[in-house]
């Protein structure tokens, strides 16, 4: 999927969001939460998204899937292309036929996700029809093979089970059945694995990453992990203050980070005890999105900020290298 | 199903022991219920003659399980005041009483359910606020002065339904809505916060993720969830009916059970106060239990495995 050198895969990407803005607007105040970000999914790939919390990352992926709380929060510019259409100008019923059938999600928590009083059998058999004209029992019975595909043991008769009487890890399983029933094209998983307990953590992870490689599917996957974005990338995004300030093939990010966050980020991961291995604070403070300054937004933590840095933005722009960034003053990486 | 048991033997347990309290606190009083049978002029002879005759000077678990042993034979007695058969009062006035009933249940849940639904869609708007305001009034306003507020209004002013009387459906208009505007008043805050709550949760983001449309994600699932707390209070709320019942029959001259009740009380026709009382009772408890098992079946957390 790269190119001799250049390290870009060649291929057409199969979403782009382009100059994404989303907004939390309430009566009491208003602010871009997302502040111009473009991202492109390429097919087959693992993208990983990662960042600070709070700095836009699952608001990204519902602006996608046209499901932000809203109001208070939604996309106030930009676009995000889907074969060949804008998603964000799709009429409801045009979006609700792609959720699922070519664009899924799953969330974070697995229990509060899932409706309590349903058994999961009858919501996936929902979720099938509303795309495919099938009788009952045949959506059943599709159903029935996405819940073994994703190993949950004995799968028809957890079709009657209510999520409370399934385990933490058997519920991710019963979401990543239901997003993959109808075989999307993309998913787009949001810390599928931080509600879990750490001895399933790796079993659902080798979970996705395995529907992902047999299905040809692309997964943007958003973690906090560094660990997993080593284990299971083929591309990062790093985000900050809602926007993306570096994006990388794994191998690149890792070896030779180019942003001064990036890099904090790298830098924080040996220093820690290997158990914690979530993205450290770097010193200093995030800039509030309510009151951004004008420069960079990195400036206030950045150890090689230079007067420009307060006072104009960087451009997300390709290097000589072709390394993606966005930053006025890269420095060499010292681990 | 070991809770609907568990239920079902509570109902039994308190059904016996409130029949004792009723058969005791009827009893309390008993030295008058003699009054009911003799004239004013009678002599302490005579009196206790009649107390002799009606069992009263038995101990009191004798008169008890002289009297439940009677009921479950179906020989229910009768009035002291008219010998009236209490069998038949409770048919006649059973029938009524169920009349008015169902139709204030159907105001409750029938009418408050969707107006509670249609105020949290569309929240803040002209239909929600006058649906809350309406609903903060009914419960605000207490039953009996409604009552009159309403006769005032509908029967005297505009004279649009009559004041009194059974059981065409003009006579039963006023009655049923002022029986049921408490509870229906409380039915649609609770269907209203029970769907705004449920809206917020994350299920629904799931389910509109899995391209279900508004009307299966509202209407079937979040509905679904909203229930649940609603049916848990079936139970208060229709033993509320039966408890304003008394009142709002006596008002509008509704010749139900509670009316019944009320006069029996007021002649110290102890028979019928007793027996009454434990079929409003029974049907009071009755009502808790079918909804308790409501309950289990709208909330699958409560089933195991
Ligand atoms: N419903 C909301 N109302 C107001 N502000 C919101 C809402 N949801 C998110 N935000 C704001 O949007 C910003 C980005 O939130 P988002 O949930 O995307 O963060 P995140 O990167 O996913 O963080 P985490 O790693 O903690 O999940 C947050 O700073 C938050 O203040
Ligand atoms: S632009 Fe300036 S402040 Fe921002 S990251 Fe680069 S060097 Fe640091
Ligand atoms: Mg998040």
């Amino acid at each position: 999927m790269t190119e001799n050198g250049v390290n870009r895969p060649v291929t057409a990407p199969l979403l782009s969001i382009d100059g994404l803005r989303t907004m939390v607007s309430s009566r009491r105040e208003s602010f871009d939460v997302v502040r111009g970000l473009s991202l492109d999914i390429y097919p087959n790939e693992v993208l990983c998204l990662v960042g600070e919390s709070g700095c836009g990352k699952s608001i990204t992926a519902l602006s996608i899937m046209r499901l932000l709380p809203t109001p208070p929060v939604r996309v106030r510019e930009g676009e995000i292309r889907f074969r060949g259409e804008d998603l964000l100008s799709l009429s409801g019923k045009r979006m609700r036929n792609i959720r699922a059938d070519s664009i899924s999600m799953i969330f974070q928590d697995p229990l509060t996700s899932l409706d309590p009083v349903f058994t999961v059998g009858d919501v996936i058999v929902e979720v099938i029809r509303a795309h495919r004209d099938m009788s009952k029992e045949e959506a059943r019975s599709l159903a029935g093979d996405a819940l073994a595909k994703v190993g949950l043991p004995d799968p028809i008769s957890q079709l009657d089970s209510y999520p409370h009487q399934l385990s933490g890890g058997m519920r991710q399983r019963v979401m990543i059945a239901m997003a993959l029933v109808l075989d999307p094209d993309i998913l787009i998983a949001d810390e599928p694995t931080t509600a879990l307990d750490v001895t399933v953590q790796a079993q659902i992870l080798d979970q996705l990453v395995k529907e992902q490689r047999e299905r040809h599917m692309a997964m943007l996957l958003i973690t906090h992990d560094l660990a997993v974005v080593a284990a299971v990338a083929d591309r990062v995004a790093v985000m900050y203050a809602g926007e993306i300030v570096e994006q990388a093939p794994v191998d690149e990010l890792f070896e030779d980070p180019r942003h001064p966050y990036t890099q904090g980020l790298l830098r924080a991961l040996p220093k820690v005890s290997t158990t914690r291995r979530r993205l450290d604070p770097i010193p200093g403070l995030v800039p509030s999105l309510q009151m951004m300054p004008p420069g960079c937004a990195f400036a206030p933590r950045c150890p090689h900020a230079l007067d420009r840095c307060w006072t104009e933005q960087p451009e997300l722009a390709t290097d000589r290298d072709g390394r993606v960034f966005r930053c006025f003053n890269p420095q060499p990486f010292a681990g | 199903m070991k809770r609907v048991l568990a239920r079902t033997v509570y109902m039994v347990i308190v059904l016996v022991l409130s029949s004792i309290a009723v058969f005791y606190a009827i009893r309390l009083s008993g030295g008058d219920a003699v009054a009911a049978r003799v004239p004013a002029s009678a002599s302490a002879e005579e009196r206790e003659a009649v107390r002799e005759q009606l069992g009263l000077n038995d101990p009191f678990h004798e008169q008890y399980f002289d009297y439940m042993g009677r009921l479950f034979t179906g020989d229910l007695g009768n009035s002291l005041t008219n010998n009236a058969d209490i069998g038949k009062l409770l048919t006649d006035h059973g029938r009524n009483s169920l009349i008015l009933g169902v139709a204030a249940f159907v105001l409750v849940f029938g009418v408050g359910i969707p107006l509670g639904m249609l105020a949290s869609l569309r929240r803040n708007s002209w239909w929600d606020g006058g649906i809350m305001t309406f609903s903060v009034a009914g419960m605000a306003v207490p039953n009996f002065w409604l009552a009159l507020l309403a006769v005032w209004l509908f029967a005297s002013v505009l004279g649009w339904l009559p004041s009194a009387g059974c059981c065409g459906p003009k006579q039963l208009v006023l009655p049923a809505v002022v029986l049921a505007m408490e509870g229906m008043a409380l039915t649609v805050r609770m269907t209203r916060s029970a769907m705004l709550e449920n809206l917020n949760q994350d299920f629904v983001r799931t389910l509109r993720s899995g391209g279900l449309s508004e009307s299966k994600v509202i209407g079937r699932h979040v509905f679904r969830n909203a229930l649940v707390p609603i049916v848990s209070l079936a139970g208060l709320r229709i033993g509320q009916i039966v408890g304003y019942a008394l009142v709002v029959e006596t008002i509008f001259g509704w010749p139900g059970l509670g009316q019944v009740l009320v006069n029996a009380v007021l002649r110290r026709d102890y028979p019928v106060a007793q027996f009454f009382s434990l079929v409003l009772i029974t049907i009071v408890l009755l009502s808790n239990w079918l909804a308790d098992v409501g309950y289990t079946v709208v909330n699958p957390r409560l089933r195991r495995t």
